[in-house]
């Protein structure tokens, strides 16, 4: 209930129809202490996680690309600059595979914001071929990036960010699948009013790779790279919360799963809730359907996580979470059980 | 309750200055948006963002500095017309010359700009056919499919909008006809004269153009330049470590070149009676370019180098930019 007042509040300064020190010493407290919560948390340093064919699955694991934020009109725009591009990603020792993307990066950047924020996008298409950038969330028809951009041009799309939750772009160009299955997609996060409580924060993105062409996919990834975080594990603190903004891109592929092991998640359904809908240890995902996920490990020591349709899991979409202590140990799982 | 209801009426407030600020500020976002449409030919601005380059050679006039039309689209995108000082592509005394020319809102082309638009588009779908014919004609429909599919799903959808004010006969059915014939039944005999309807389609396109233009040498050289530069980026993107790695890209680079190489032929007896030497030295840059796709099989190497390819194409170009200023 208070919590739910204090939206209502930021909502109105946000218009700027409200104003004046009163209602300024009102929220300040509540961010100043968010403020020194964030403070806290600890993200464990990995090292040996090497980029891969000039992108490093690690590093976009936790990469939020809040735009450059300009002031018009009292209104907050966050501007972003992207770039269809084709780039070589090596998915294994044997595979090269030409990737159509969106800033060199499999998947594109993620693109954070506030709800009402202004967004405005100049995209610039040099892929070769006709490309687009198609939004999930509310905005005009004018916004909605169907139109095909030729190669060489630029567009501008503009909207107000709405509604708050975990959504998603893509190319929209026929055939979708091709396109997204060549590597044109990203997560885009409308942050709600007042964020959401601190956490080690992180974005996965699944995807699938039709190598030869044929309809099917032979390589699936979390972020770009087959087997990449099962190789480079990624470490986490622990009893620390996590929040992990997680996207099924896979084409070609009805749906995958995603589950989490030893431990339950709560999700929150299109990130569109402040309150968990339900728990679970697997999620049911079709083509780009995302969520939020939240948990925390007790215990030290290697977890798997994985789609449940094993033999995609087995195709390169694997990872493992180390859970470590504050001094960096994940200990020898079990024996740090208590 | 009260709760939500608070939020709903909060909630149009934004929309209420989004659709304000769509009118106001950046109308020009929506091609589509009828706004767009009210303001008079005379005032028609040119989008540095995506104009093509017969039509930034308004700007290149005026300003008289040569190839300035590449150097804005190599700099591209502007999130104003102001980056282009910024991004030192003019001065702020020769950006102030033109500012009032230039915008990044979509305006839709008009007058030669648009038609050589429309003429390229229609002149890259028979580029895609021609290869889609190779492809046919060794018995392989599988591989011709991404070229009929490419006109329809990429190119189309453009031209769509004006199809009406040209009075231009609406051909999608032609190619989806194709298209559905190469998938289930490319052996069928009947696939011969579906092919040719989808050629007769695009070509009764291009035939509601003038003849004033559909033979002036200006204007098809204006066209030739752009499926040119299409064909640079698509071999562009064919090529990485030094080999063929993107066979459809190659294909499409193919069917651009050898398409521009027919509209050549086309123009070249009218234009040498006047001008025999650049007709020669075009030809000549053509016939070098076309080495790069020996065949529709990619060759295991290329044959040129990306940057070799673009050199020939901006040969070309710059020829052909030399016959349009007589």
């Amino acid at each position: 209930m208070v919590q739910k007042r204090i939206y209502q509040r930021r909502d109105l300064i946000r218009l700027g129809l409200l104003g004046g020190a009163g209602v300024g010493a009102g929220i300040a407290l509540p961010q100043l202490v968010r403020y020194f919560q964030a403070q806290s948390i600890d993200i464990p340093t990995t090292t040996d996680a090497p980029p891969i064919s000039g992108m490093n699955p690690m590093t976009i694991l936790r990469d939020f690309d809040r735009g450059t934020v300009k002031q018009e009109n009292g209104r907050t725009v966050r501007e972003f600059r992207i770039e269809a591009t084709t780039s070589t990603l090596q998915l294994n020792s044997a595979v090269n595979f030409v990737s159509w993307n969106f800033n060199g990066r499999v998947p594109g950047p993620t693109i954070r914001v506030n709800a009402g924020d202004r967004v405005r996008v100049i995209f610039l298409n040099r892929g070769g071929h006709a490309h687009s950038m198609h939004f999930h969330g509310v905005h005009a028809a004018a916004m909605d990036g169907i139109r095909p951009i030729r190669n060489g041009t630029a567009t501008i799309y503009e909207f107000d960010a709405e509604p708050y939750g975990m959504h998603v772009y893509h190319c929209h160009v026929s055939p979708v699948a091709r396109h997204i299955g060549k590597g044109l997609y990203g997560a885009f996060i409308i942050d709600p009013p007042g964020g959401r409580p601190p956490a080690d924060e992180m974005v996965m993105v699944m995807g699938g790779f039709d190598i030869n062409e044929d309809g099917k996919n032979e390589l699936y990834a979390f972020n770009g790279i087959p087997n990449y975080y099962l190789e480079h594990p990624i470490r986490i603190r622990q009893n620390q919360l996590v929040r992990l903004y997680l996207l099924n891109m896979v084409e070609l592929d009805p749906v995958l799963t995603f589950h989490l092991h030893a431990n339950i998640f709560r999700l929150f359904r299109t990130g569109r809730s402040l309150q968990p809908d339900e728990e679970s240890d697997v999620v049911t995902m079709g083509t780009a359907e995302r969520h939020i996920l939240e948990f925390s490990y007790a215990l030290l020591g290697r977890y798997m996580f994985h789609p449940h349709q094993d033999v995609i899991a087995e195709k390169g979409c694997m990872g493992h979470f180390d859970v470590v202590d504050s001094t960096g140990r994940t200990g020898d799982a079990g024996s740090h059980a208590h | 309750m009260g709760f939500s209801s608070v939020r709903q009426r909060l909630f149009i407030l934004p929309a209420l200055l989004l659709s304000l600020g769509l009118l106001a500020g950046c109308s020009g976002q929506g091609a589509q948006t009828p706004a767009t449409a009210t303001s008079s030919p005379g005032t028609r601005k040119i989008n540095i963002n995506s104009a093509i380059l017969s039509e930034l050679d308004k700007i290149e006039g005026q300003i008289g500095i040569p190839s300035l039309s590449n150097r804005i689209q190599a700099a591209r995108p502007y999130a104003s017309p102001e980056e282009l000082v910024s991004k030192k592509i003019l001065t702020q005394e020769q950006f102030d010359r033109v500012k009032d020319q230039v915008s990044v809102e979509d305006v839709e082309l008009v007058g030669e700009a648009k038609d050589i638009d429309f003429m390229t588009k229609l002149g890259l779908m028979r580029g895609h056919l021609l290869v889609a014919k190779e492809w046919l004609d060794r018995k392989q429909p599988t591989l011709a499919l991404p070229h009929i599919g490419h006109p329809i799903e990429e190119i189309y959808v453009d031209l769509e909008g004006q199809l009406d004010e040209r009075k231009v006969k609406p051909f999608k059915a032609a190619l989806q006809k194709l298209q559905v014939q190469a998938q289930f039944s490319a052996n069928s005999p009947e696939l011969t004269t579906t092919y040719a309807e989808a050629i007769q389609g695009i070509d009764s396109a291009m035939a509601t153009l003038p003849n004033t233009q559909r033979k002036d040498p200006r204007f098809i050289l204006g066209v030739i330049s752009e499926m040119l530069d299409a064909a640079g980026t698509e071999y562009g993107a064919a090529i990485s470590n030094g080999k063929v790695s993107a066979r459809i890209e190659y294909e499409d680079s193919r069917g651009f070149v050898l398409y521009a190489q027919q509209l050549f032929a086309e123009i070249a007896p009218i234009l040498i009676k006047s001008d025999a030497p650049r007709v020669k030295a075009i030809r000549e840059s053509l016939n070098k370019l076309q080495t790069a796709w020996p065949a529709i099989e990619a060759p295991a190497t290329p044959v040129m180098s990306v940057d070799q390819v673009r050199t020939a194409i901006k040969s070309v170009e710059l020829t052909g930019q030399k016959v349009a200023s007589f």
